[in-house]
Protein backbone atom coordinates (compact mmCIF):
# COMPACT_ATOMS: atom_id res chain seq x y z
CA UNK A 1 0.00 0.00 0.00
CA UNK A 2 1.64 2.97 -1.22
CA UNK A 3 0.57 6.21 0.69
CA UNK A 4 -2.30 8.17 -0.96
CA UNK A 5 -1.61 11.95 -1.75
CA UNK A 6 -3.53 14.40 0.03
CA UNK A 7 -4.52 16.89 -2.34
CA UNK A 8 -5.49 19.76 -0.06
CA UNK A 9 -2.22 19.28 2.20
CA UNK A 10 -4.34 18.44 5.41
CA UNK A 11 -5.98 21.57 5.69
CA UNK A 12 -9.31 22.05 7.13
CA UNK A 13 -11.42 24.15 4.71
CA UNK A 14 -14.48 23.87 6.41
CA UNK A 15 -13.06 25.70 8.92
CA UNK A 16 -11.30 28.73 7.60
CA UNK A 17 -12.19 32.27 7.25
CA UNK A 18 -11.91 34.32 3.99
CA UNK A 19 -9.08 35.87 5.68
CA UNK A 20 -7.08 32.81 5.88
CA UNK A 21 -8.31 31.81 2.38
CA UNK A 22 -6.78 34.73 1.10
CA UNK A 23 -3.81 34.57 2.98
CA UNK A 24 -3.04 30.56 1.56
CA UNK A 25 -3.79 31.89 -1.71
CA UNK A 26 -0.91 34.62 -0.96
CA UNK A 27 1.14 31.65 0.18
CA UNK A 28 0.28 29.72 -2.68
CA UNK A 29 1.81 32.48 -4.95
CA UNK A 30 4.55 33.24 -2.94
CA UNK A 31 6.30 29.83 -2.81
CA UNK A 32 5.98 29.68 -6.74
CA UNK A 33 7.41 32.78 -7.17
CA UNK A 34 10.72 32.06 -4.50
CA UNK A 35 10.79 28.47 -6.18
CA UNK A 36 10.73 29.59 -9.74
CA UNK A 37 13.87 31.87 -8.18
CA UNK A 38 15.31 29.08 -7.03
CA UNK A 39 15.12 27.35 -9.93
CA UNK A 40 16.55 30.40 -11.83
CA UNK A 41 19.46 30.75 -10.10
CA UNK A 42 20.22 26.99 -9.74
CA UNK A 43 20.33 26.51 -13.57
CA UNK A 44 21.65 30.08 -14.28
CA UNK A 45 24.76 28.17 -11.88
CA UNK A 46 24.97 25.48 -13.63
CA UNK A 47 25.04 26.75 -17.27
CA UNK A 48 21.17 26.55 -18.05
CA UNK A 49 20.72 30.43 -19.35
CA UNK A 50 17.52 29.59 -21.30
CA UNK A 51 15.63 27.65 -19.02
CA UNK A 52 17.24 30.02 -16.20
CA UNK A 53 15.94 33.06 -17.95
CA UNK A 54 12.33 31.67 -18.44
CA UNK A 55 11.96 30.42 -14.71
CA UNK A 56 12.99 34.10 -13.63
CA UNK A 57 10.42 35.46 -15.80
CA UNK A 58 8.15 32.89 -14.46
CA UNK A 59 8.65 34.08 -10.94
CA UNK A 60 7.62 37.68 -11.88
CA UNK A 61 4.72 36.55 -12.92
CA UNK A 62 3.90 34.60 -9.49
CA UNK A 63 4.84 38.16 -8.02
CA UNK A 64 2.30 40.06 -10.07
CA UNK A 65 -0.23 37.31 -9.10
CA UNK A 66 0.92 37.78 -4.91
CA UNK A 67 0.69 41.34 -5.16
CA UNK A 68 -2.51 41.67 -7.24
CA UNK A 69 -3.87 39.28 -4.04
CA UNK A 70 -1.92 41.44 -1.48
CA UNK A 71 -3.44 44.21 -2.47
CA UNK A 72 -7.21 42.89 -2.28
CA UNK A 73 -5.91 41.22 1.11
CA UNK A 74 -5.12 44.35 2.36
CA UNK A 75 -8.80 46.76 1.24
CA UNK A 76 -10.46 44.00 3.05
CA UNK A 77 -8.31 43.00 5.99
CA UNK A 78 -6.13 46.01 6.80
CA UNK A 79 -2.85 44.56 8.03
CA UNK A 80 -4.36 42.33 10.26
CA UNK A 81 -1.63 39.16 11.24
CA UNK A 82 -2.76 35.94 9.12
CA UNK A 83 -3.83 33.30 11.81
CA UNK A 84 -2.17 31.00 8.69
CA UNK A 85 1.39 30.19 8.29
CA UNK A 86 3.37 30.07 5.35
CA UNK A 87 4.64 26.38 6.60
CA UNK A 88 0.88 25.25 5.92
CA UNK A 89 1.52 25.25 2.00
CA UNK A 90 3.91 22.73 0.69
CA UNK A 91 4.66 22.89 -3.57
CA UNK A 92 0.72 23.84 -4.56
CA UNK A 93 1.79 25.84 -7.32
CA UNK A 94 5.72 25.94 -7.02
CA UNK A 95 7.84 23.24 -9.15
CA UNK A 96 9.02 20.61 -6.80
CA UNK A 97 12.55 20.53 -6.46
CA UNK A 98 12.89 17.68 -8.55
CA UNK A 99 11.62 19.19 -11.59
CA UNK A 100 14.74 21.17 -12.42
CA UNK A 101 17.74 19.75 -14.00
CA UNK A 102 21.17 20.84 -15.54
CA UNK A 103 20.60 21.24 -19.09
CA UNK A 104 16.94 21.54 -19.38
CA UNK A 105 15.20 23.02 -22.75
CA UNK A 106 13.12 25.90 -22.50
CA UNK A 107 10.57 23.88 -23.76
CA UNK A 108 11.05 21.38 -20.82
CA UNK A 109 10.91 24.32 -18.53
CA UNK A 110 7.57 25.45 -20.20
CA UNK A 111 6.26 21.66 -19.43
CA UNK A 112 7.05 21.94 -15.78
CA UNK A 113 5.30 25.19 -15.56
CA UNK A 114 2.37 23.93 -17.26
CA UNK A 115 2.14 20.70 -14.73
CA UNK A 116 2.57 23.60 -11.84
CA UNK A 117 -0.51 25.35 -13.33
CA UNK A 118 -2.78 22.15 -13.29
CA UNK A 119 -1.61 20.89 -9.58
CA UNK A 120 -2.52 24.81 -8.41
CA UNK A 121 -5.65 24.43 -10.51
CA UNK A 122 -6.63 21.04 -8.95
CA UNK A 123 -5.55 22.04 -5.27
CA UNK A 124 -8.38 24.74 -5.36
CA UNK A 125 -11.01 21.99 -6.87
CA UNK A 126 -10.48 19.73 -4.12
CA UNK A 127 -10.55 22.74 -1.84
CA UNK A 128 -14.00 23.44 -3.26
CA UNK A 129 -15.28 20.23 -2.73
CA UNK A 130 -15.23 20.98 0.76
CA UNK A 131 -15.65 24.89 1.22
CA UNK A 132 -19.24 25.98 2.24
CA UNK A 133 -18.75 29.60 2.65
CA UNK A 134 -20.04 31.54 -0.09
CA UNK A 135 -17.47 34.18 -0.01
CA UNK A 136 -14.40 31.27 -0.22
CA UNK A 137 -16.08 29.30 -2.92
CA UNK A 138 -16.40 32.58 -4.69
CA UNK A 139 -12.78 33.49 -4.07
CA UNK A 140 -11.30 29.92 -4.74
CA UNK A 141 -13.63 29.93 -7.96
CA UNK A 142 -11.41 32.65 -9.31
CA UNK A 143 -8.61 31.26 -8.58
CA UNK A 144 -9.74 27.86 -10.45
CA UNK A 145 -10.08 30.31 -13.62
CA UNK A 146 -7.14 32.38 -12.95
CA UNK A 147 -5.08 29.07 -13.22
CA UNK A 148 -6.90 27.52 -16.16
CA UNK A 149 -6.11 30.85 -18.34
CA UNK A 150 -2.60 30.94 -16.90
CA UNK A 151 -2.44 26.95 -18.68
CA UNK A 152 -3.75 27.77 -21.49
CA UNK A 153 -0.70 31.13 -21.69
CA UNK A 154 1.70 28.50 -20.75
CA UNK A 155 0.38 25.94 -23.56
CA UNK A 156 0.45 28.69 -25.95
CA UNK A 157 4.20 29.22 -25.40
CA UNK A 158 4.26 25.61 -25.40
CA UNK A 159 2.82 25.81 -29.40
CA UNK A 160 5.36 28.47 -30.18
CA UNK A 161 8.66 26.92 -28.66
CA UNK A 162 11.26 25.59 -30.84
CA UNK A 163 11.12 21.57 -30.70
CA UNK A 164 13.75 19.62 -28.23
CA UNK A 165 16.82 19.05 -30.46
CA UNK A 166 16.88 14.95 -30.30
CA UNK A 167 18.96 13.40 -27.82
CA UNK A 168 18.23 13.25 -23.89
CA UNK A 169 20.08 16.31 -22.18
CA UNK A 170 21.41 14.46 -19.53
CA UNK A 171 24.06 12.82 -22.00
CA UNK A 172 26.16 16.20 -21.45
CA UNK A 173 25.62 16.40 -17.30
CA UNK A 174 28.80 16.05 -16.11
CA UNK A 175 29.73 12.40 -16.51
CA UNK A 176 31.92 10.36 -13.44
CA UNK A 177 35.15 10.83 -13.63
CA UNK A 178 38.02 9.02 -12.01
CA UNK A 179 39.46 11.46 -8.98
CA UNK B 1 11.56 38.84 13.17
CA UNK B 2 11.62 41.26 16.10
CA UNK B 3 13.54 40.38 19.27
CA UNK B 4 13.08 41.46 23.07
CA UNK B 5 15.84 43.30 25.05
CA UNK B 6 16.73 39.25 25.57
CA UNK B 7 17.18 38.78 21.83
CA UNK B 8 13.89 36.14 22.10
CA UNK B 9 11.97 36.64 19.08
CA UNK B 10 8.88 37.92 19.89
CA UNK B 11 7.18 37.87 16.64
CA UNK B 12 6.37 34.54 14.30
CA UNK B 13 8.96 33.30 12.31
CA UNK B 14 9.28 32.57 9.25
CA UNK B 15 11.39 30.00 6.87
CA UNK B 16 12.98 33.13 5.14
CA UNK B 17 14.87 33.60 8.65
CA UNK B 18 16.24 30.64 8.87
CA UNK B 19 17.56 31.37 5.02
CA UNK B 20 20.94 32.66 4.83
CA UNK B 21 20.61 34.05 1.23
CA UNK B 22 23.90 31.82 0.24
CA UNK B 23 22.97 30.15 -2.68
CA UNK B 24 23.12 26.56 -2.44
CA UNK B 25 25.14 24.60 -5.32
CA UNK B 26 23.61 21.43 -5.13
CA UNK B 27 22.69 19.92 -8.87
CA UNK B 28 19.60 20.82 -10.15
CA UNK B 29 17.00 18.45 -9.41
CA UNK B 30 18.86 17.24 -5.92
CA UNK B 31 16.89 15.46 -2.80
CA UNK B 32 18.90 18.23 -0.77
CA UNK B 33 16.97 21.24 -2.04
CA UNK B 34 14.10 19.89 -0.27
CA UNK B 35 15.40 18.88 2.79
CA UNK B 36 16.96 22.29 3.78
CA UNK B 37 13.20 23.84 2.73
CA UNK B 38 11.97 21.23 5.04
CA UNK B 39 14.62 21.93 8.05
CA UNK B 40 13.36 26.12 7.53
CA UNK B 41 9.79 24.97 7.88
CA UNK B 42 10.62 23.04 11.00
CA UNK B 43 12.64 25.43 12.43
CA UNK B 44 10.06 27.69 12.03
CA UNK B 45 7.65 25.68 13.73
CA UNK B 46 9.92 25.09 16.49
CA UNK B 47 9.76 28.86 16.93
CA UNK B 48 13.28 29.01 18.43
CA UNK B 49 15.78 32.28 16.82
CA UNK B 50 18.50 31.41 14.35
CA UNK B 51 21.09 32.56 17.14
CA UNK B 52 19.64 29.96 19.70
CA UNK B 53 20.51 26.93 17.02
CA UNK B 54 23.87 25.56 16.15
CA UNK B 55 24.07 22.96 13.08
CA UNK B 56 26.93 21.40 13.03
CA UNK B 57 28.12 19.47 9.52
CA UNK B 58 31.32 17.12 8.07
CA UNK B 59 32.09 16.95 4.37
CA UNK B 60 29.83 15.92 1.37
CA UNK B 61 27.31 17.53 -0.76
CA UNK B 62 24.71 17.54 1.97
CA UNK B 63 27.20 18.88 4.88
CA UNK B 64 26.91 22.34 3.44
CA UNK B 65 23.69 22.94 4.74
CA UNK B 66 24.84 24.89 7.85
CA UNK B 67 26.35 27.77 5.09
CA UNK B 68 22.42 27.53 3.77
CA UNK B 69 20.83 28.63 7.25
CA UNK B 70 21.24 31.59 9.93
CA UNK B 71 21.89 29.39 12.35
CA UNK B 72 25.66 29.18 14.31
CA UNK B 73 27.25 26.59 11.63
CA UNK B 74 30.24 24.50 11.96
CA UNK B 75 30.90 22.36 8.40
CA UNK B 76 33.87 20.87 10.41
CA UNK B 77 35.95 17.42 9.57
CA UNK B 78 35.03 14.50 7.74
CA UNK B 79 33.09 11.95 9.80
CA UNK B 80 33.96 13.94 12.81
CA UNK B 81 30.26 16.43 12.79
CA UNK B 82 28.59 14.38 16.13
CA UNK B 83 31.51 14.52 18.41
CA UNK B 84 31.88 18.50 17.77
CA UNK B 85 27.81 19.16 18.16
CA UNK B 86 28.33 16.84 21.32
CA UNK B 87 31.26 19.45 22.28
CA UNK B 88 28.59 21.79 21.55
CA UNK B 89 25.77 21.16 23.05
CA UNK B 90 27.55 20.31 26.36
CA UNK B 91 29.62 23.42 26.20
CA UNK B 92 26.33 25.79 25.69
CA UNK B 93 23.22 22.95 26.78
CA UNK B 94 20.61 25.85 25.87
CA UNK B 95 21.67 25.66 22.22
CA UNK B 96 19.39 23.45 20.23
CA UNK B 97 21.84 21.00 17.91
CA UNK B 98 21.57 19.69 14.44
CA UNK B 99 24.02 17.85 13.33
CA UNK B 100 23.84 17.08 9.16
CA UNK B 101 25.58 14.78 6.61
CA UNK B 102 25.64 12.17 4.46
CA UNK B 103 25.46 8.24 4.32
CA UNK B 104 29.63 8.28 4.04
CA UNK B 105 29.86 10.75 6.80
CA UNK B 106 27.66 8.87 9.02
CA UNK B 107 28.63 5.46 8.38
CA UNK B 108 31.97 4.93 6.79
CA UNK B 109 34.47 7.82 7.74
CA UNK B 110 32.48 8.49 11.25
CA UNK B 111 30.81 5.35 11.75
CA UNK B 112 32.52 4.93 15.13
CA UNK B 113 31.01 8.06 16.19
CA UNK B 114 27.78 7.54 16.02
CA UNK B 115 27.11 4.56 18.69
CA UNK B 116 29.19 6.14 21.26
CA UNK B 117 26.52 9.80 20.11
CA UNK B 118 23.63 7.31 21.07
CA UNK B 119 25.03 5.83 23.89
CA UNK B 120 25.59 9.05 25.95
CA UNK B 121 22.74 10.58 24.60
CA UNK B 122 22.58 14.02 24.30
CA UNK B 123 19.83 15.70 23.21
CA UNK B 124 20.95 16.40 19.57
CA UNK B 125 19.02 15.60 16.03
CA UNK B 126 21.35 13.91 13.52
CA UNK B 127 19.81 14.35 10.22
CA UNK B 128 21.08 11.89 7.15
CA UNK B 129 20.87 12.64 3.90
CA UNK B 130 21.22 9.23 2.33
CA UNK B 131 21.98 9.08 -1.16
CA UNK B 132 23.58 5.35 -1.63
CA UNK B 133 26.44 7.40 -2.92
CA UNK B 134 29.75 9.55 -2.96
CA UNK B 135 28.10 11.78 -4.72
CA UNK B 136 30.59 15.10 -4.08
CA UNK B 137 33.87 13.25 -5.18
CA UNK B 138 31.41 11.82 -8.32
CA UNK B 139 30.12 9.04 -7.28
CA UNK B 140 32.05 6.45 -6.01
CA UNK B 141 30.42 3.48 -3.62
CA UNK B 142 28.97 4.66 -0.14
CA UNK B 143 28.37 2.22 3.41
CA UNK B 144 24.64 2.28 2.21
CA UNK B 145 25.11 1.64 -1.83
CA UNK B 146 23.10 -1.45 -2.46
CA UNK B 147 25.16 -4.64 -3.00
CA UNK B 148 25.16 -4.90 -7.38
CA UNK B 149 25.34 -1.05 -7.68
CA UNK B 150 27.80 -0.33 -10.34
CA UNK B 151 29.66 2.79 -9.75
CA UNK B 152 33.49 4.27 -10.90
CA UNK B 153 35.15 2.11 -8.06
CA UNK B 154 32.43 -0.98 -8.63
CA UNK B 155 32.54 -1.16 -12.44
CA UNK B 156 31.34 -4.52 -12.11
CA UNK B 157 28.78 -4.02 -9.23
CA UNK B 158 29.49 -3.93 -5.83
CA UNK B 159 30.44 -7.06 -3.76
CA UNK B 160 29.41 -5.45 -0.49
CA UNK B 161 26.21 -5.40 1.83
CA UNK B 162 25.03 -2.29 2.85
CA UNK B 163 25.20 -0.84 5.75
CA UNK B 164 21.42 -0.44 7.44
CA UNK B 165 21.44 3.16 9.27
CA UNK B 166 18.06 2.06 10.65
CA UNK B 167 18.93 -0.89 12.10
CA UNK B 168 22.48 0.10 13.26
CA UNK B 169 20.65 3.08 15.15
CA UNK B 170 17.68 0.93 16.90
CA UNK B 171 20.46 -1.53 17.77
CA UNK B 172 22.79 0.97 19.46
CA UNK B 173 19.57 2.46 21.86
CA UNK B 174 18.14 5.21 20.08
CA UNK B 175 15.49 6.76 21.19
CA UNK B 176 14.07 8.17 18.01
CA UNK B 177 14.81 6.90 14.82
CA UNK B 178 12.71 7.98 11.72
CA UNK B 179 12.88 7.80 8.00
CA UNK B 180 11.86 9.99 5.39
CA UNK B 181 11.94 11.39 1.82
CA UNK B 182 11.67 14.91 0.26
CA UNK B 183 9.07 12.85 -2.12
CA UNK B 184 6.98 13.71 1.05
CA UNK B 185 7.84 17.10 1.83
CA UNK B 186 5.06 17.96 4.63
CA UNK B 187 5.57 14.51 6.37
CA UNK B 188 9.15 15.51 5.88
CA UNK B 189 9.00 18.72 7.57
CA UNK B 190 6.51 16.76 10.21
CA UNK B 191 9.68 14.47 10.65
CA UNK B 192 12.27 16.89 11.42
CA UNK B 193 10.15 18.48 13.96
CA UNK B 194 9.28 15.91 15.81
CA UNK B 195 12.73 14.52 15.84
CA UNK B 196 13.94 18.12 17.04
CA UNK B 197 11.62 18.20 19.62
CA UNK B 198 12.97 14.50 21.13
CA UNK B 199 14.11 15.16 24.75
CA UNK B 200 17.93 13.24 23.53
CA UNK B 201 19.64 11.91 20.52
CA UNK B 202 17.19 11.39 17.83
CA UNK B 203 18.10 10.56 14.06
CA UNK B 204 16.09 10.87 10.94
CA UNK B 205 17.20 9.06 7.82
CA UNK B 206 16.34 11.14 4.67
CA UNK B 207 16.43 8.94 1.33
CA UNK B 208 17.23 12.01 -0.64
CA UNK B 209 17.86 11.04 -3.95
CA UNK B 210 21.46 11.70 -5.87
CA UNK B 211 20.13 13.22 -9.31
CA UNK B 212 23.77 12.89 -10.78
CA UNK B 213 24.81 9.31 -10.00
CA UNK B 214 22.08 7.92 -8.25
CA UNK B 215 20.18 5.16 -9.50
CA UNK B 216 16.61 5.65 -11.46
CA UNK B 217 14.64 3.36 -8.87
CA UNK B 218 15.95 6.27 -6.46
CA UNK B 219 15.07 9.04 -7.69
CA UNK B 220 12.28 11.34 -6.44
CA UNK B 221 9.86 9.91 -8.99
CA UNK B 222 9.94 6.59 -7.40
CA UNK B 223 9.91 7.34 -4.37
CA UNK B 224 6.58 8.89 -5.04
CA UNK B 225 5.45 5.38 -5.95
CA UNK B 226 7.49 3.17 -3.63
CA UNK B 227 7.10 4.88 -0.32
CA UNK B 228 5.06 3.84 2.31
CA UNK B 229 4.20 5.75 5.43
CA UNK B 230 4.69 3.55 9.10
CA UNK B 231 1.03 5.19 10.05
CA UNK B 232 -0.46 3.32 7.14
CA UNK B 233 0.78 0.13 8.24
CA UNK B 234 -0.49 0.76 11.68
CA UNK B 235 2.97 0.74 13.21
CA UNK B 236 3.27 1.66 17.48
CA UNK B 237 6.02 3.53 17.14
CA UNK B 238 6.78 2.69 21.24
CA UNK B 239 6.99 -1.16 19.54
CA UNK B 240 10.83 -1.65 19.60
CA UNK B 241 10.36 -4.84 18.47
CA UNK B 242 8.36 -4.50 15.70
CA UNK B 243 10.23 -1.50 14.77
CA UNK B 244 13.54 -3.39 14.26
CA UNK B 245 11.68 -5.86 11.80
CA UNK B 246 10.30 -2.93 10.01
CA UNK B 247 13.60 -1.68 9.56
CA UNK B 248 15.06 -5.06 7.93
CA UNK B 249 13.16 -3.57 4.98
CA UNK B 250 15.51 -0.54 4.27
CA UNK B 251 16.89 -1.14 0.82
CA UNK B 252 13.72 -2.77 -0.45
CA UNK B 253 11.48 -0.94 1.11
CA UNK B 254 10.82 3.00 1.57
CA UNK B 255 8.83 2.99 5.10
CA UNK B 256 8.50 6.74 6.10
CA UNK B 257 7.66 7.71 9.69
CA UNK B 258 8.81 7.41 13.16
CA UNK B 259 10.16 3.69 13.77
CA UNK B 260 10.76 3.99 17.10
CA UNK B 261 10.89 6.72 19.66
CA UNK B 262 10.63 5.54 23.11
CA UNK B 263 7.84 6.37 25.23
CA UNK B 264 9.86 7.14 28.69
CA UNK B 265 13.14 8.96 27.61
CA UNK B 266 15.86 8.32 29.82
CA UNK B 267 17.33 11.80 31.26
CA UNK B 268 19.80 12.91 28.64
CA UNK B 269 23.91 13.17 29.01
CA UNK B 270 23.53 17.14 29.23
CA UNK B 271 20.77 17.06 31.61
CA UNK B 272 23.15 14.12 34.12
CA UNK B 273 25.97 16.47 33.72
CA UNK B 274 24.14 19.05 34.82
CA UNK B 275 22.98 17.17 38.20
CA UNK B 276 26.70 16.29 38.73
CA UNK B 277 27.88 20.28 38.19
CA UNK B 278 25.06 20.96 40.45
CA UNK B 279 25.87 18.77 42.98
CA UNK B 280 29.63 19.09 43.04
CA UNK B 281 29.14 22.41 43.43
CA UNK B 282 27.66 21.93 46.90
CA UNK B 283 30.42 20.35 48.35
CA UNK B 284 33.02 22.62 46.70
CA UNK B 285 34.87 24.85 48.74
CA UNK B 286 33.81 28.93 47.99
CA UNK B 287 35.83 30.75 45.21
CA UNK B 288 38.50 32.84 47.70
CA UNK B 289 39.35 29.24 49.34
CA UNK B 290 40.25 27.19 46.65
CA UNK B 291 44.01 27.27 46.83
CA UNK B 292 44.13 26.41 50.93
CA UNK B 293 43.79 22.57 49.76
CA UNK B 294 47.34 23.03 47.99
CA UNK B 295 48.63 25.68 50.45
CA UNK B 296 47.68 23.26 53.73
CA UNK B 297 49.92 20.35 52.47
Amino acid sequence: MTTPPNPTLGIDFTRITLRDALDLALYVEEEARDRYEEFADQLAMHHTPEAAEFFRKMSRVEEKHRAHLQARRRSLFGDTPPAVGRTMIFDVEAPEYDEARTFMTVRQALEVALRCEVKAYSFFVSALKVVRDPQIRTLFEELCRDEVQHQELVLAELKRAAPDAPGNPDDYSDAPAPQ
Amino acid sequence: MEHDERGSATATLTPKDFNSGLKPIWCPGCGDYGVLQGIYRALTSIGRPPHEIAFVSGIGCSSRIPGYTTAYGFNSVHGRALPIAQGVKLANPELLVLVAGGDGDGFSIGGGHVAHAVRRNVDITYIVMDNQVYGLTKGQLSPTSPRGLKTITSPFGSLEQPVNPLLYLLAYGAGFVAQSTPADMPGMTKLIEEAIRYPGFSFLNIQSPCVTFGEEEQQMRAHKTNMKSLESLGHDPSDLNRALELAHGYGTELHTGVFYRNPNPPPTYDALVRIRQDEMRKGARPRSQVLDAYLQK
